[in-house]
């Protein structure tokens, strides 16, 4: 009897163990990345484009996570940071601690972008940001590992200065010195940042910046702001802001008889030509956005010919989502270009070329970098800033380029490189803002 | 010298009546808070996020349902008035007794409660009225109709409220309620019809904003937030339950916003009027119309 209940009990051990070697034998088999996805998905931002940007970054993961890479499955786990810089850090801490991922992948606002990027540093875990701008992210700090291929927010203040500069004489008739321009951002390291760009580039192109001013997007009344625009009389308006800021600052500025020749968006709100339509019906027309350029109006001639079919299936995806958009905004096309980045060029060479997925693999593979222009759906190459220098770990090889909408259309205007067609400048007579 | 006499250009006219029409938006939104806030003592927190309910409701009546502008107002009004009501009902009436921080706490809950609501049910988007009022010129200077709508809305609404508290039985006991709760039973007054009143009357004034407010603002789950702290500064600094100071306190903040902004940073503009409030709370605590003891 005592024998029989011995034998028993010995079956059980052998069982018990051989099932727990099993399982840890199919855990070391099963070979898997864990990305935490950090956008926000409530809050004022969500609308203001992170939620599109959302959505082109989780087409492309879903994508991968069908065929895995490098043997390697795919694992996204989405948090949303409530359009609060302190629910990012909280969520992406949570995210590498509890979730136990492997990286941080995202990020739609520079406000949350310097932080979180700092504090991911501090523990040695590996972030690639998809969208937010701001230089601030890394000028001076010396990160390791965090990267971001998407341009910065002073190139984008720098490229629609420059457009003016060259378009001032042809289209304003006035010698830059001549041309008054005003400046006004929302207060977060976003708009700060595309200002400080904004003035460097007017400085450069020596215009007459009769106005500089940043406000809080959440402002519930901007008609002060508006008055002092009124006085100011600027020829061009560079604007840097969110949305709904950009609805109010319009319907005031129209309420108001605010009149100018051009105005220029940076991106953010801009991007979002459904809600600028929806808010300010046809005076929608004739605005010009910064931002890179959309997927689906890059050169697929000069374009890497893998990447068309992956644009098609982006837009495929998108047009299932959101059926019925009339322009597909540029914030889908840089959270999947950005992250297809990722996932068909870093990550494969972080498993073969460093064996695995940890951040020093991530890192080391992400400084390899090497992709000519042309080689992402934006157009752009990417290169990124090596250890050592000013902005290491910001692509050295991304550019905005300088849209119109025009007709429930956007074109490319700006760089010649890229130009669609012929920008409309300054607003025609007749239009609501128009000082013609 | 000749620079100081250029800052009294038609631009600081239009600064200041744009002001008063800031104003007036911010002492309709005053309004039905310091009814509840000041009069019955009872802390909505969530005020702000009624008026949200009720500018979706503004923004799907007229925009999927083509119902008329004019039909859609009187029925958002009696919807949030009936939002007022259940709030009573379902949150603060078991907490009447229970000391003020229980009702913040409570109603902050709602607070979040709605926004989340309106986020799962109606989405993240900003979403807009699409009517365009015209727009007032005088020469230079420029004024909104929708800004002048509430402005009016405001100084009718003001008055009514004065009236139907100073002039009517319901009135007079609604402000009776609030100094002494037990002792009105024993008058004869039912406090449970009494709350219920007030409370709809507060959540129709709410949605009285919501009708104005929506022509001016894109409605999103969060537009509260913008509104929300002012409303309550404004009716603290007024003095609670007091309607004309509520109102005078809209406009002063309003002008300091406007005037603070015209002639530094607009954020300029909002840091001193925040710092003419703290400055108000130790010169007079009980509000800016108070009497002094």
């Amino acid at each position: 009897m005592r024998l029989r209940m011995a034998a028993r009990l010995i079956r059980g051990l052998l069982v018990a163990i051989s099932a727990t070697g099993l399982m840890a034998s199919a855990q070391a088999q099963e070979k898997k990345i864990k990305i935490g996805v950090v956008f926000d998905l409530t809050g004022p931002l969500a609308g203001g484009g992170s939620e599109l940007g959302y959505i082109g970054a989780k087409i492309i993961l879903d994508h991968f996570a069908k065929t895995g890479v490098e043997g390697y499955k795919i694992e996204a786990v989405y948090a949303d940071a409530q359009s609060k810089p302190d629910v990012a850090i909280n969520e992406s801490v949570r995210l590498l601690e509890q979730e136990k991922v492997d990286m941080v992948l995202g990020f739609f606002s520079s406000a949350q972008c310097v932080p979180v990027a700092a504090r991911v540093e501090q523990l040695k875990k590996f972030m690639w940001m998809t969208t937010c701008i701001s230089s601030a992210v890394f000028n001076e700090k010396g990160y390791k590992y965090v990267f971001r291929p998407q341009a910065s927010g002073d190139q984008f203040g720098m490229m629609t200065m420059d457009f003016i500069a060259q378009n001032a004489k042809a289209k304003f008739d006035k010698e830059p010195k001549d041309l008054r321009v005003a400046i006004i951002h929302e207060d977060g390291a976003y708009g700060v940042d595309v200002s400080r760009g904004n003035e460097a580039g007017a400085k450069k192109a020596g215009f007459n910046v009769v106005m500089k001013e940043g406000y809080s997007a959440t402002a519930p009344d901007l008609s002060a702001l508006v008055t002092k625009l009124k006085r100011a009389k600027p020829d061009v308006i560079f604007h840097t802001g969110y949305n709904p800021d950009i609805t109010l600052l319009l319907r005031q500025a129209r309420e108001q008889g605010l009149k100018f020749g051009a105005l220029m968006g940076h991106g953010a709100g801009y991007g979002v030509y459904e809600k600028l339509k929806e808010g300010m019906g046809a005076d929608a027309t004739y605005i010009f956005n910064t931002d890179p350029i959309s997927i689906w109006l890059a050169n697929q001639k000069t374009m890497d010919p893998k990447l068309p079919p992956v644009i098609k299936m982006v837009g495929e995806e998108f047009d299932k989502i959101r059926p019925g958009v009339a322009i597909r905004s540029a914030h889908v096309g840089i959270g999947a270009s950005n992250t297809y980045v990722f996932m068909s060029d870093v990550l494969p060479r972080a498993i073969k070329k460093y064996g695995g997925v940890d951040p020093d693999a991530l890192r080391k593979a992400a400084l390899d970098t090497d992709i000519p222009e042309g080689g992402t759906m934006l157009g752009f190459g990417v290169k990124f800033y090596g250890e050592g220098t000013p902005m290491a770990g910001q692509n050295e090889r991304s550019f905005p380029v300088v849209i119109q909408y025009i007709d429930d259309k956007s074109s490319v205007v700006w760089p010649k490189s890229q130009a669609q067609r012929e920008a409309v400048l300054p607003l025609p007579k007749g239009t609501t803002y128009s000082n013609q | 010298m000749q620079a100081f006499l250029d800052i009294f250009d038609i631009y600081l006219l239009e600064a200041v009546i744009n002001g008063i029409l800031l104003g007036g938006v911010l002492a309709l939104l005053a309004l039905g808070l310091n009814l509840i806030f000041g009069v019955i003592d009872v802390t909505w927190i969530c005020y702000a996020e009624l008026v949200m309910i009720g500018m979706y409701a503004m923004y799907f009546m007229v925009q999927y349902y083509g119902v008329s502008y004019f039909v859609a107002a009187p029925l958002t009004i009696l919807l949030v008035a009936v939002l007022g009501a259940a709030l009573h009902y379902l949150v603060i009436a078991p907490l009447l007794t229970a000391p003020p921080i229980n009702q913040l706490l409570a109603t902050g809950g709602v607070l979040f409660v709605l926004q989340s609501f309106a986020t799962v049910a109606f989405g993240i988007d900003f979403r807009n009225l699409g009517i365009r009022l015209p727009v007032l010129a005088f020469g230079d200077m420029n004024f909104s109709y929708a800004r002048l709508l509430s402005f009016l809305a405001a100084l009718v609404g003001m008055v009514a409220v004065y009236l139907f508290m100073t002039r009517t039985f319901t009135g007079t006991a609604i402000r009776a309620i609030s100094q002494d709760r037990q002792i009105m039973a024993l008058m004869g007054v039912d406090t449970r019809r009494i709350y219920l009143i007030t409370s709809a009357l507060g959540g129709a004034l709410a949605g009285l904003a919501a009708c104005l407010l929506v022509l001016q603002y894109d409605v999103h789950p969060f537009v509260g937030l913008s509104f929300g702290p002012i409303t309550f500064l404004i009716c603290v600094l007024g003095g609670l339950g007091n309607f004309i100071g509520g109102f005078i306190a809209a406009f002063l903040f309003a002008e300091i916003i406007s005037l603070g902004g015209l002639f530094s940073d607009l954020e300029w503009g909002y840091v001193l009027a925040f710092a003419f409030f703290i400055v108000m709370m130790f010169i007079r605590p009980a509000g800016l119309l108070a009497r002094r003891r």
